[in-house]
């Protein structure tokens, strides 16, 4: 009897330390958030933790697609370049007219699109690396940026269009954080049903196997990256939205914050693993890593020494619940 | 007793530090007023026309430059012996701008105007162009007091942020709860104004500074950090924010919180998207940043070239615009990326 419920007793906790094991990232997300509520209570207000959600939208907008390019074994760098183009692009053609709003949407995320599509052909047809290929498109397109702008963040917001973003139903919700959860539901029920996203991942386990098995591996690698793009112009949206623009780099720097979202969310450079619901955890882990220094109100320099230590603890924990079976 | 020793000696000692620290820069600013006063000896520069002019620009990449360089470029037209304005940008890469430093010596210009990215990293590169007798010009960063540098045409720091704190706690009523945002950690731009409201604050007792953040000129981050600082403190009376950029990001969490009503926003600056905010709500004002600070340079290059003498460091001093006044330099047809000038609506970025 004792035999059986020792037996009972390992299975069970064999059973909780594969669940933490697979959801590592919620975990120290969860123990974040509750070292911060304890340290804050605005991390129990809903409309603050609503405005976390907001806050976070350009990046993790971005990073939804840049988690499928390197689940595929890719990068893609010129995310911060694409959020900077499209946020002045969208602004330029609303010209502070209300009708202009569906065109000017639509205009942006198809430039998106269609750099991220440049983007993969490349990749897929000459086999550059994605790494130095994404970067210097990055060069290229903020140099197109600096060119169309001519320096300065060109546009006039159409009215109604901020205010449609953030504005809070039942007083506590954005839209725009709405916005954002349910672009990333959407992501993470696409990774689990669709041939497209199984797809990725047989590409980014072993790319030659995947050739040889038949799959169209080219084409999905053009549609990946195109994706990419076109969440990466949804993010220079997001920005727009949320904050105006005002300056032609206004997601200069914001692949890395993506980039490192995307790692910290388990998906490597090596591809073939990780996922977008992990990927949105870490965005937020970040996030909540700077919120909280800055609202504890320590002083500038000891909240870089905290937010980096948090980073580290945070990647720490995230590979002990990764390896205790 | 002994605790008592020990809080009495460190606080003597802590008292000690900041009184020292307070006269070094206090002696430091004594020392840039003297040096910026010299007169710079330049008959080694003098020569006859046509000029072909240098612009080494460490970066195009905000408005406010851009603007800047439309001045130079717009005062170039103004004189009939200029030929030429060969303008270079480094995109933040220092050693790029020791390169096209290099490349406009070699192209024969005869004066050379820059914005560094990098003092030191550009030294000796500016040095090379000295011995050859083409005289350069720091245009719009701090002062400079190198060998390398003719002249440094600037915008004082200290003295704006004093103007924006003197206002703010005027316009408080000399007292309240503020905390101040300030631009890039480090930065001359982000100490000066720091010093200069801390100063100011001993002459107001009764204002309390919650907080020193950092918003890197970026609206997306001030307004970030301003929606925590308005979960952490139940009380804000006012907000100290040179940069209009930034300010605006601070009023609008205000708004979205509905607690703008409270706070009393400090003087930005000419930045277009600031003075639409100040036209709507008729408060907060500007201190100027000027752009024309790219004519200055060029009008002091061109007194250099002709031999006369000049002073090291020319200050292009910042003025108080009202919200009332400054509301009516707010172009509405116009982005939020832009700048109040005096430039004519053909030398304007196009």
């Amino acid at each position: 009897m004792s035999d059986r419920t020792g037996t009972v007793a390992d299975n069970l906790q064999t059973r909780i330390w594969r669940w933490a094991s697979s959801n590592a990232i919620w975990i120290v997300l969860a123990l974040l958030f509750s070292v911060a509520a304890l340290l804050s209570d605005a991390f129990l207000r809903p409309v603050y933790i609503f405005n976390i959600v907001r806050q976070a939208a350009p990046v993790g907008v971005a990073a939804i697609g840049v988690t499928l390019v390197m689940i595929l074994g890719g990068v893609d760098l010129s995310v911060g370049a694409i959020i900077s183009l499209t946020a002045v692009l969208t602004a330029v053609l609303m010209d502070g007219q209300v009708a202009n709003i569906p065109l000017a949407v639509t205009f942006a995320l198809a430039v998106g699109a269609f750099i991220g599509g440049i983007n993969g052909v490349l990749i897929a047809y000459n086999r550059i690396s994605p790494f130095i290929l994404t970067l210097g498109m990055a060069v290229v397109i903020t140099g197109i940026t600096q060119i169309y702008s001519g320096g300065t963040a060109r546009g006039i917001v159409s009215p109604g269009f901020r205010e449609f973003f953030n504005f809070r139903i039942g007083g506590v919700v954005p839209v725009l954080a709405l916005f954002f959860l349910g672009l990333a539901l959407v992501g993470v029920r696409l990774q689990q049903t669709t041939k497209f996203c199984r797809n990725l991942y047989l590409i980014g386990s072993n790319p030659q196997a995947a050739e040889l098995s038949g799959l169209h591996v080219k084409r999905i690698t053009i549609i990946a990256y195109a994706l990419s793009g076109l969440m990466g112009a949804m993010a220079g949206i997001a920005l727009l939205a949320r904050s105006g623009v005002s300056s032609t780099f206004a997601g200069r720097g914001l692949e890395f914050d993506v980039l490192a979202a995307v790692i910290l969310g388990g998906t490597t450079f090596q591809g073939g693993r990780g996922g977008i619901g992990g990927t949105i955890a870490a965005v937020f882990v970040l996030l909540i890593a700077f919120n909280l220094v800055n609202i504890v109100g320590l002083d500038y320099n000891a909240q870089l020494i905290v937010k980096g230590a948090i980073i580290i603890i945070a990647s720490s924990a995230y590979i002990y619940f990764k390896k205790v079976r | 007793m002994r605790k008592l020793i020990e809080f009495v000696g460190s606080t003597v000692v802590a008292i000690g530090l900041l009184t020292g620290l307070a006269s070094a820069a206090d002696e430091a600013r004594v020392m840039q007023e003297k040096q910026a006063a010299e007169i710079v000896d330049t008959s080694a520069y003098k020569k006859e026309g046509p000029y072909k002019i240098g612009v080494a620009a460490g970066y195009m990449g905000n408005s406010w430059v851009v603007f800047t360089l439309q001045h130079i470029k717009y005062e170039a037209s103004l004189h009939d012996d200029i030929t030429e304005v060969l303008v270079t940008d480094a995109a933040f890469n220092p050693t790029k701008q020791v390169a096209d430093i290099e490349d406009l010596i070699s192209k024969g210009v005869d004066l050379i105007l820059y914005w560094p990215v990098d003092d030191k990293a550009i030294e000796g590169a500016l040095k090379k162009a000295t011995d050859k007798g083409i005289p350069t010009i720091n245009t719009g960063g701090g002062f400079v007091n190198s060998p390398s540098v003719t002249a440094s045409v600037f915008i004082d720091q200290w003295n704006l942020g004093e103007m924006v704190a003197r206002r703010l706690f005027q316009d408080m009523g000399g007292k309240g709860k503020i905390f101040a945002m300030l631009p890039i950690a480090g930065t001359t731009a982000a100490v000066d104004q720091l010093a200069a409201l801390k100063a100011v604050m001993e002459e107001y007792p009764d204002i309390e500074l919650l907080s020193a953040e950092y918003g890197d000129w970026n609206r997306a981050k001030a307004k970030q950090i301003t929606e925590n600082l308005l979960q952490k403190y139940p009380e804000i009376d006012g907000v100290f924010s040179p940069a209009g950029q930034m300010s605006i990001g601070v009023a609008e969490a205000f708004d979205e919180a509905g607690r703008l009503s409270e706070v009393i926003m400090s003087p930005g600056d000419e930045y277009n998207g600031w003075l639409k905010w100040v036209r709507t709500n008729n408060q907060g004002g500007a201190v100027t940043f000027p752009t024309r600070v790219g004519q200055e340079a060029l009008r002091l290059g061109m007194r250099i070239l002709r031999g006369e003498n000049v002073r090291r460091g020319q200050k292009v001093p910042s003025e108080y615009i009202s919200p009332g006044a400054a509301g009516v330099y707010a172009e509405t047809d116009r982005p939020d990326d832009w700048w109040a000038s005096e430039l004519p609506e053909a030398w304007k970025p196009q």
